[in-house]
């Protein structure tokens, strides 16, 4: 059994031993053999980072940089494995080049991005194929591998505000977080307040807030009746009622 | 747990599924999940996630892919999430490691040293088992 808890997570103990110690000369043999021999580790490296959303080329050219780097820091006399500290640097290289280029915003905003083009290509595949399109089939319509596609599909549902994901449970579709709304419905189609706001809602969006919750359709229903899938019109209803929120909801506080 | 959107300390998950590599990718989506829902931030996520399927690639190193199950166990604790990951069910197929495998394994290793700060392999003649602790920079969410 091994353990790494004494070094810790990249960049750390073995990293900053060898910076104190004596480098190779940058023209050395050994050194250069040493970088040739482990390009296979920077890419091998470099394909690990590869769902994060760079290109691999990119990817490639910081992990041999650093794998540069990592030789010429490297000091074969402490007898500390080179591949293992070159392995460290690089990781820490890659995660460093993403941290730099603002990744963490990016990422979520580029999940985001993700979701809604999966929103479109499910309608266009849906059309096309008379069927709701599988995973595989929204991955070659995106681009994104199979994987981010669900991942996008999961932190989708996290993007909306937290009434509408109750409407999405499986086990209380609607009525266990919005149930007061659906009420709410029925007794304000009558006023003033809603028609309004109902009205400013594209005529499609009028009738599908219509089928849910004054006829009770189910989001599935509702799919087949209009012809597009149900996610959406799970985004259709989304976006709709965050419109009327905002419309009928009061004044924020001055 | 009382939050039904975190995990708290003691709080457990488990994930079995057939021993193929290309159903690692459950358990890259169960890490993420549990790494957000137990704060931590989005680059420990990742490195959890990458983590995670370096961990099944040690369990499977010694199986022919054909048999046994790998099990993981996701356990929150109060500034750490330990993941294990055993390969169970392959006894009748477990094999030596090859030196194409053992270089596996040595990335694997070289992989997780740099991504969490502690981390493990136990062979024995029944069952792999492979196991990793990385500590939360923030406080539990």
């Amino acid at each position: 059994m091994t353990a790494s808890g004494e070094d810790g997570p990249a960049g750390s103990t073995v990293e900053r031993e060898a910076q104190e110690n004596t480098p190779l000369p940058p023209d050395n043999v050994e050194r250069d053999a040493m970088i040739t021999k482990h390009l296979g580790l920077a890419q091998q490296l470099a394909r690990r980072f590869l769902h994060r959303g760079e290109p691999l080329d990119d990817l490639v050219q910081v992990a041999s940089v650093a794998l540069v780097k990592s030789a010429d820091r490297f000091d074969p006399e402490r007898g500390v494995d080179f591949a293992a500290f070159a392995t460290r640097t690089i990781i820490g290289e890659l995660k460093r080049h993403f941290r730099d280029k603002g990744w963490a915003v990016r990422a979520s905003r580029r999940v985001q991005e993700l979701y809604l083009e999966l929103g479109h290509a499910t309608s266009t595949l849906t059309q096309q194929l008379g069927r709701n399109p599988t995973v595989a089939e929204l991955s070659a319509a995106t681009g994104a591998d199979e994987e981010a596609v669900i991942e996008a599909i999961e932190a989708g549902k996290g993007y909306r505000a937290a009434s509408i994901d109750a409407s999405e449970s499986e086990d209380d579709p609607i009525s266990a977080r919005l149930g007061h709304l659906e009420r709410g419905f029925d007794i304000a189609e009558d006023r003033y307040l809603l028609d309004p706001a109902l009205a400013t809602l594209p005529m499609r969006d009028q009738s599908i807030l219509r089928m849910r919750f004054v006829e009770g359709l189910t989001q599935s229903e509702i799919a087949t009746a209009i012809g597009v899938s149900q996610m959406h019109v799970s985004r259709l209803l989304t976006s709709s009622l965050e419109k009327l929120r905002r419309q009928m909801g009061p004044e924020p506080a001055q | 747990m009382t939050d039904p959107d975190t995990l708290g300390v003691g709080d457990r998950v488990g994930l079995v599924f057939p021993a193929r590599g290309d159903l690692v990718v459950l358990a890259r989506l169960v890490a993420s999940v549990i790494s957000a829902r137990a704060g931590f931030d989005i680059e420990e996520l990742e490195d959890l996630r990458l983590a995670v399927g370096e961990l099944c690639l040690l369990a499977l190193q010694g199986s022919d892919a054909r048999h046994g199950d790998l099990q993981l166990e996701f356990t929150v604790s109060a500034d750490a999430l330990d993941i294990s990951c055993t390969l169970v069910g392959a006894a009748p197929a477990l094999q030596p490691i090859t030196e194409d495998g053992d270089e596996a394994l040595q990335l694997s290793e070289q992989i997780l040293a740099a991504l969490v700060d502690e981390h493990g392999r136990h062979q024995d003649d029944s069952s792999v088992r492979a196991w990793l602790r990385k500590r939360r920079r923030g406080p539990l969410a």
